[in-house]
């Protein structure tokens, strides 16, 4: 076999029917497909390993993302326990920092928890950013422009519910261009966030929008505050500025969860997600389910855009959502369609970001390192997917795949 | 009037190469199968390269080499992802765009100083062409990178038309992998040389951008150009024709937020800016429908029979 064949086939080889001892190369670092029970006698620390792969191998991922990271953190000049100081410091060291984190949490896990039900239903929601921005204007629109004298029980529902409807409607483009046109809602949604954050640039610089009225050349381009009804209570912890928001966002995410995994709504996203002309076959409405996944996606991640607005302090301006529809994302890809894992990573990230604020201010580690964090996080995971793929589902499907296909022969086999 | 109109033309022109550039490099990486949506990434990562380049040696060609090395790089890393372990390419095109993104802030922060003057490339005006009216500052009064740029793209396009050999091999290995792979063509080779040509022409789009146009380096400056490289590839039906228009188009809507203002006509800001964004999605919106992609576009290629 040629150098260059062998480059070819080799993360394959390990597949092939008859398994030779495999040559010490990266072959190994990936787990063979089982061949049913003819392998079960033989399991041992090896297997074992090879079962745990789907953890392993992102935990892996993870850590190596993380020592990069650190690694960078030195380039900035922050020797390794300064800057773990400050980012713990930022994380859980004060009252303050455990709640703005978990804020940032609980605006993470809606726009994950939009991610994921419309990736049940095999729909890629890359436009987290622009619902969030759509979403908050619309809330901005009605918080403002309520009487003062509206009572919170009215006033907060209607805030949260104009946002939901904002992003929804947002969303809603991207999901009749994928059901009527075809067109990629990958595509679409990622064009979608460049339109959105001009929505909101526009809405907070124009005073027949948005802006508050203008009475100096210092007035900022920004909304007026919201009324005060509108703004999301606290939880009342002393010292801590965590909002309701977590409370809302995990009761989004149960809701999520209770519909995706226990209902027959949950069932057709699923189908549908899995094979759209198998559940077209069935006589599932197939447009429908997409368009209602996409926009219902659109509405979590607007309602996280109300969310926004509706905390401290209470207006809109053009920096609103500074990442929050990326982090929201890798949140979602992270968590792998389970709603108690995104809640897991929510959290985890949404600490990580609070620190990385830290870490700018304490040891001038730029705070894009966070983000330099995620992205890594999220290429070593879905780089290392190949080898993580669940045994169990290996196993059942490869001998009915590979039965009708013998081999083929490797015309470059023989040199 | 006619001013107006040669301004506009001129600075549409100036706006497009860029992403005709890239869009380039992004048509060959998609007629061999592979979508690239890391383009943004590498133009930015391209930009930040050859302006610390530049900076640091003080000579605007290293600049270039610089700005097409970095875009190798990141056309590497894809192709690793894409090709070579099978990646998600849409999932992993936009990590790597966040991570373009944060890293070259990050960068930045270390490495550029505000206000050190950035060797650049000046208009080269041809003689007697350049003083055509409408048409001449438009065509005949670009840098010299952006010439050199339009001549490689021309012979990118010839070189992998649909009549070389070139050509039909990639047409082949994306409209169907495992016949081509059964004729003998070696799929995985053509793709990954496919993803690095996307690499380096990025890099190269960033560069011009960065050395040509704004003569500096400034947080996120490609702001979604990348994007509309990407859909310029398909509102131009994957055909180089179609996909010059399409880039030709972006870049003027893009001028329209220099032109606009001078003129004195009170659009707020934001409408232009969200202007080039908009008819992207008209494009893929009206567009898509009656063209078709290359069949193969993001199924990542596996022998028959060897695996998963």
């Amino acid at each position: 076999m040629t150098s260059a064949a062998r480059a070819v086939t080799t993360p394959s080889t390990d597949a092939a029917p008859a398994p030779a001892p495999a040559p010490p190369s990266p072959v190994r670092r990936r787990p063979p497909r089982e061949e049913g029970a003819r392998d079960e006698p033989r399991r041992g620390h090896a297997a074992r390993l090879r079962d745990l792969a789907p953890v392993l191998v992102p935990l892996a991922a993870v850590v190596g993302a993380l020592a990069v990271s650190a690694g960078l953190a030195a380039l900035a000049g922050a020797p390794p326990a300064e800057a773990a100081a400050a980012l713990w410091d930022g994380m859980v060291g004060t009252q303050y920092a455990i709640g703005s984190a978990v804020n940032t949490a609980a605006v993470l896990l809606l726009v994950a928890t939009g991610f994921l039900v419309a990736h049940r239903a095999g729909l890629v929601n890359v436009g987290g950013e622009g619902q969030i921005c759509v979403g908050a204007v619309a809330a901005t629109a009605v918080g403002t422009g309520l009487p003062p004298a509206t009572p919170a029980a009215v006033a907060l529902p209607l805030v949260l519910l104009a946002a939901a409807a904002g992003g929804a409607g947002w969303a809603a483009i991207a999901a009749w261009l994928a059901v009527r046109r075809g067109v990629s809602e990958v595509i679409t949604t990622l064009l979608l966030n460049f339109v959105g954050a001009a929505v909101l640039v526009l809405a907070v610089h124009e005073e027949a929008l948005l802006r508050q009225p203008v009475t100096s050349s210092e007035t900022l381009p920004q909304s007026a505050p919201l009324v005060e009804a509108a703004h999301l209570p606290l939880l009342g912890l002393p010292g801590s500025p965590a909002t309701v928001a977590p409370v809302l966002a995990l009761v989004v995410a149960g809701v999520a969860a209770l519909v995706l995994h226990r209902t027959g709504t949950g069932v057709r996203l699923a189908a549908v997600g899995l094979s759209r002309p198998a559940a077209h076959r069935l006589g599932l409405g197939v447009d429908r389910l997409r368009f209602s996944a996409l926009t219902t996606a659109g509405a979590a991640a607007g309602v996280a855009g109300g969310v926004l607005v509706a905390s401290a302090p209470h207006v809109l301006d053009d920096g609103l959502s500074s990442g929050y529809g990326f982090s929201g994302l890798v949140v979602g890809l992270l968590a792998r369609g389970s709603l108690a894992a995104a809640v897991g990573v929510a959290t985890a990230l949404g600490f990580l970001v609070s620190g990385g604020i830290n870490l700018q201010l304490a040891a001038g580690v730029p705070a894009s390192l966070t983000q330099v964090a995620e992205s890594l996080v999220i290429l070593g995971v879905a780089g290392t997917a190949v080898w993580a793929v669940r045994p169990a589902r290996a196993r059942r499907a490869t001998p009915a795949r590979r039965r009708p296909t013998p081999p083929l022969p490797r015309p470059e086999a023989t040199p | 009037m006619i001013d107006t109109l040669t301004d506009l033309l001129a600075a549409g022109v100036a706006l497009a190469v860029p992403v005709l550039v890239a869009a380039s490099g992004e048509l060959v990486g998609e007629r061999s199968g592979v979508l690239t949506m890391s383009v943004e990434g590498m133009m930015l990562t391209g930009a930040f390269a050859s302006v610390v380049g530049a900076t640091t040696t003080g000579s605007a060609l290293v600049g270039v080499a610089c700005g097409a090395a970095a875009g190798l790089l990141a056309g590497l890393l894809q192709a690793l992802l894409s090709v070579v372990v099978r990646a998600n390419q849409i999932v992993t095109g936009i990590a790597a765009n966040a991570l373009a993104l944060a890293g070259t802030t990050f960068g930045a922060r270390l490495l550029l100083e505000r206000g050190t003057v950035v060797p650049g490339f000046d208009r080269l005006p041809v003689p007697l062409l350049a003083d055509l009216p409408v048409l001449g500052p438009a065509l005949f009064q670009q840098t010299g990178l952006a010439y050199v740029l339009l001549v490689a793209v021309a012979g990118l396009g010839f070189l992998t038309s649909r009549r070389t050999t070139w050509g039909i091999t990639l047409s082949a290995v994306g409209e169907d992998a495992a016949s081509a792979d059964r004729a003998g063509v070696p799929v995985l080779r053509v793709r990954f040389l496919a993803v690095l040509v996307v690499g380096v022409l990025s890099g190269l789009a960033g560069t011009q951008l960065a050395l040509a146009e704004v003569h500096t380096f400034t947080d996120n400056m490609t702001a979604g150009v990348g994007y509309l490289a990407v859909v310029a590839v398909i509102a131009g039906s994957w055909r180089p024709v179609g996909v010059a228009v399409a880039a030709l188009v972006f870049g003027l809507a893009q001028a329209l937020q220099f032109t606009l203002p001078a003129l004195g006509v009170d659009v707020p800001f934001a409408l232009l800016v969200m202007l080039p964004y908009v008819l992207a999605l008209l494009a893929v919106g009206g567009l898509v429908a009656h063209s078709r992609p290359p069949t193969g576009l993001t199924t990542p290629f596996v022998r028959l029979g060897r695996a998963a």
